[in-house]
């Protein structure tokens, strides 16, 4: 009887069976780009680097608009998490000195940016939720 | 055409899976090249911070629809001095950030009679902004400050009628655009 397969990788291999195999091994390099890929976007928008921009920003901005007061309930779940990661304190996260605001979510980043409302703002992170933070426009200056 | 891409059924077939690998490569590296360009840049906020800053001003010089009588009272305009003017509108323009002042606010009254002629005028922050305003609307604009303005009608105290012009031009380029 004539023999219809050949030798493939490691055992004699049917036709049908190497054919089987070219696409499990297509099949898993597309899978492994495809997931190299969506985890690449999810990190992107979750990085540290972006987060300490966009919260810095956006607090800057609620502390222009607000009158003394005011109390801000920042949700920030995500950037606590983050900074858990990287071994930052919830209290050192959000500081503010002056009219500027810093966010730090690592080590060696953070990243400031200063409001003209010249008011005492305060920011502490929640005790009761533990995701939030919160922001305080006690009074104007002078 | 024997040996032709296709007509070729096995040889075909590879060469189609390393071109289907090929066209995969092409398009992810498109998506992660544009994710990167958008993720890279910053967030530019300054037309809001410019919005915010008009906004403060405002309800600082006419609160209710009534301008505040320290500026015009009894028909008299009081120029307001500068460091009175921010002090009195809780503003602080400088910051620890910056060696130079990255705001500018000009704030003009006109008599509803005549709209070509400020009877008052206020101004704070850096001057050298208000050039830039006139290339923002020609659309030549990211690495130049940002100008808004924006005008409302208000009255004095004895009834007569203004509209209240506030123009803003907030910089801070390096923090708001990739230069």
């Amino acid at each position: 009887m004539k023999k219809r397969g050949k030798r493939g990788l490691f055992i004699k291999a049917k036709k049908g069976d190497e054919i089987l195999l070219e696409n499990v091994i297509f099949l898993i390099l597309n899978l492994a780009f495809f997931s190299f890929v969506i985890w690449f976007l999810l990190r992107q928008g979750s990085g540290a680097i972006i987060l300490e921009q966009s919260y810095a920003k956006n607090i800057v901005l609620l502390i222009d608009s607000a009158k003394p007061t005011t109390e801000i309930t920042l949700n920030m779940e995500d950037a606590f998490d983050l900074a858990e990661e990287n071994g930052i304190d919830r209290k050192d996260i959000v500081k503010i000195t002056g009219n500027l605001v810093s966010v730090k979510l690592s080590k060696n980043g953070g990243y400031a940016y200063s409001f003209f409302n010249e008011a005492d703002v305060t920011a502490y992170p929640d005790v009761y939720s533990e995701k939030n933070y919160i922001i305080k426009i006690n009074s104007y200056l002078k | 055409m024997n040996n032709s891409f296709f007509n070729n059924k096995r040889g075909g077939e590879k060469y189609l899976s390393v071109y289907w690998f090929l066209v995969l490569v092409l398009v992810a590296g498109g998506v992660i090249g544009m994710v990167t360009v958008y993720y890279g840049s910053p967030y530019d906020i300054r037309e809001i911070e410019g919005t915010v800053l008009i906004n403060k001003i405002a309800d600082c010089v006419s609160y209710e629809g009534r301008i505040d009588k320290s500026f015009i009272s009894n028909g008299i305009f009081y120029p307001a001095n500068e460091q009175d003017f921010l002090k009195a509108c809780h503003l602080n323009l400088s910051s620890t950030e910056w060696t130079e002042q990255q705001y500018y606010f000009q704030v003009d009254f006109y008599k509803l009679s005549d709209l070509t002629k400020s009877v008052l005028n206020i101004s704070s922050g850096n001057k050298n902004y208000i050039s830039f305003c006139a290339l923002q609307k020609q659309g030549i604009t990211r690495t130049l400050p940002t100008c808004v303005e924006k005008s409302f009608y208000s009255l004095d105290d004895l009834g007569n009628e203004y509209i209240i012009k506030i123009l803003t031009a907030v910089r801070k380029s390096e923090k708001n655009v990739k230069i």
